[in-house]
């Protein structure tokens, strides 16, 4: 166990250097458009003496692979660098954003565990039934629409044409902005419905599909034998081998979210990181970029690692490290 | 004795897609208790769905059962009970064991927690008492170290170590009646004759009835008392075991017992199989169903539908010419050997 944890940290170092080693090269220059010193200073007019100070403090002047040297150094001493734009370290920006992105991911995997696992398992067990036929209809549908989309709409809708009903006011949660009608929480229902939105449906398919094949198992014949009751047998006997793969799909989503949800904090104005590194692009804030990229790399890794850590202990077969006996 | 399970007319039929398959057709038959009656036949000859009607686990989405049938167990419908009754029967009075140990038990749940779990259920055991019960249960079914092998899971065990816990869990309550459904079949030939004796021993000991359902005429000889021969859903012949293995009536047994293979012949003896298909269940060739397959089939045998006759003294047969005395195969013999 501690070995097989041992690789698959070890395994990490390789996906990490790749993914940074990729962000130096674009940074290059001719690589992409762009005088790093216009970027920190903007569009004002600078003298050749603020020039060369800026070139020697951000160490622009040497060669890449120095540069990327020197990063990695920093890194392991847990420097991200300086913004460009707002002359604050990196570090402390993303930890200060977190804490709106992990709210905001909690909330929509509730979403998705709760609607997606009990329609899942609604239409699983009452195959090709009315809720059933509903369930892979609008999961389809769910499925299809893009979540920037999903989002604007759903501001138009409950901030808009139903503005009468939902408030009458202008400040509607429908944004990471506070407000002086509604309490904190329910800013987040729009944004985290929106970002549960297609993870909800691949959860409802995914239960749906691994229910009905549990429930063709020989071992359901078996409880059913024993007397059990056909709730007992599906609660006890296909849920919990049906959940196996749910719950690395909802896993491997959190890790995902965690890392930001560039697409819906931007949509929302929600104030995560996702939306920061979005800014971070337009700017061509570099540091915020790179930090951000790293950060999201790091997430979706831990998660995942964590998702198959999780394995071992909902199915016995899965032992890591060593044979069973 | 008493008469613990009487089946009476039993039709389960199948709406599907393609037709009507009679699975079941009318089959009658009884069981006393501690006794084992065995049901033989080849796939798709309606053992296992006469099983399943009984349990009545048969799915109710497709499957029907005929009006007119009907299961009694110590008297009593099963069939017009409703659902609550049915369950506490059902693992509590009448238990099952399936084909393959390898895929019917629960993959993530511990095994004596599977053994245990139907003392939970029937006997209002607490979980700890069920989880003690279930490691004398498995100790009993010969698991050595069954404290330990208790906390394993099913893929910890081999293939007859898993039938074992499969016997303890169906035996966990004590049932009148054990339907046993080719408990043997998917287990290698060694494996087979342990599990075989082990059920002979556990049924000396508890006196439960079995009703043992195989394709292996061999598997029964030692065991079964009554032996009711199925094709194409009805019976074809029912007696007590040494009528059938050493007088058999019909044709149909005949060829059962020729294909077996012998020990008590030379080496060179030939096995003779049953030429032909099974029918499809769909379009039951008319007449007898076994007439496309049977060498000694007449012009009648086209167009009658031979019934279920009483030939001897319990011993009947569901051929047209079981009557005629000369109609018989003396040596036909059997190769179960006795231990």
């Amino acid at each position: 166990m501690l070995k097989y944890l041992i690789r698959r940290v070890l395994q990490m170092i390789p996906v990490f250097l790749g993914v940074t080693m990729l962000l130096f090269v674009l940074r290059a220059p001719g690589v992409l458009p762009g005088d790093p010193v216009r970027m920190i200073t903007g569009e004002r007019a600078i003298s050749d003496t603020l020039r060369a100070q800026i070139v020697e403090e951000y160490g622009l002047d040497r060669s890449l692979p120095e540069q990327y040297a020197i990063y990695l150094g920093n890194l392991m001493k847990g420097d991200l660098g300086q913004s460009f734009q707002k002359s604050r370290p990196v570090v402390d920006i993303l930890a200060d954003k977190f804490p709106n992105t992990v709210r905001l991911a909690l909330a929509a995997i509730v979403i998705e565990i709760i609607m997606g696992i009990t329609a899942g398992i609604i239409s699983a067990v009452k195959q090709y039934s009315l809720a059933d036929v509903l369930t892979t209809l609008s999961t389809s549908i769910l499925v299809a629409i893009p979540v920037f989309w999903l989002g604007m709409m759903l501001q138009l809708l409950f901030g808009i044409l139903l503005k009468r009903w939902t408030g009458g006011a202008f400040y509607l949660p429908i944004s990471g902005m506070e407000s002086y009608q509604f309490p904190a929480w329910a800013h987040m229902i729009l944004p985290a419905i929106t970002l549960a939105s297609v993870s909800t449906a691949y959860v409802a398919r995914i239960m749906r599909s691994q229910m009905l094949e549990a429930l063709g198992q020989d071992y359901i014949r078996t409880a059913e034998a024993k007397g059990l009751s056909r709730r007992a047998v599906i609660w006890r006997h296909a849920m919990k081998n049906a959940m196996i793969p749910v719950v690395t799909f909802i896993g491997i989503d959190l890790g995902v979210m965690m890392a930001g949800a560039i697409l819906t904090e931007t949509i929302f104005n929600w104030p995560g990181v996702g939306l920061e590194i979005f800014h971070a692009i337009g700017q061509r804030d570099w540091p915020v970029l790179m930090g951000g990229v790293i950060f999201i790399v790091f997430a979706v890794m831990i998660v995942n690692l964590l998702v198959d850590l999780s394995y071992a202990v909902l199915d016995p077969r899965i032992r890591y490290g060593g044979a069973a006996e | 004795m008493s008469t613990l399970l009487e089946v009476r007319n039993l039709k389960t039929h199948f709406h599907t897609r393609d037709g009507v398959v009679k699975a079941v057709d009318g089959v009658n038959f009884s069981l006393e208790a501690g006794q084992t009656l065995a049901v033989v036949g080849e796939s798709g000859s309606g053992k296992s769905v006469t099983a399943l009607s009984i349990m009545r686990l048969i799915p109710e989405s497709t499957g029907v059962i005929g009006a007119d049938s009907d299961i009694l167990f110590k008297g009593e419908s099963i069939l017009s009970m409703d659902d609550v009754s049915m369950r506490s029967i059902r693992g509590d009075r009448i238990a099952m064991i399936f084909q393959d140990p390898m895929t019917s038990l629960n993959p993530v749940y511990r095994v004596g927690r599977q053994v245990g779990e139907s003392l939970v259920l029937h006997k209002g055991l607490k979980k700890k008492e069920a989880d003690e019960r279930a490691v004398e249960l498995l100790d009993m079914v010969g698991i050595p170290h069954a404290r330990e092998r208790a906390r394993d899971y099913p893929h910890q065990f081999s293939g007859g170590m898993r039938q074992r816990a499969m016997i303890a869990m169906a035996l966990a309550c004590d049932p009148d009646i054990l339907i046993a459904d080719e408990p043997t079949t998917a287990l290698d030939v060694t494996i087979q004759a342990q599990i075989l004796e082990l059920m002979i021993a556990l049924q000396e000991r508890t006196g439960t009835a079995i009703i043992m359902i195989t394709h292996d005429l061999g598997v029964v000889a030692d065991m079964a008392n009554d032996v009711m021969v199925m094709y194409a859903g009805k019976q074809v012949e029912y007696g007590t075991a040494e009528d059938v293995f050493y007088r058999p009536l019909h044709p149909y047994t005949w060829g059962l017992l020729e294909s077996l293979p012998r020990h008590d012949v030379s080496d060179k003896g030939v096995l003779v199989p049953i030429t032909g298909q099974p029918p499809s269940l769909i379009n039951v060739p008319d007449g007898c169903a076994f007439h496309p397959r049977c060498p000694y089939a007449k012009e009648i045998c086209h167009t009658t539908v031979p019934s279920l006759e009483s030939i001897e003294d319990g011993h009947s047969s569901a051929c047209l010419f079981s009557q005629d005395p000369s109609f018989r195969r003396d040596e036909v013999s059997p190769s179960g050997e006795v231990a």
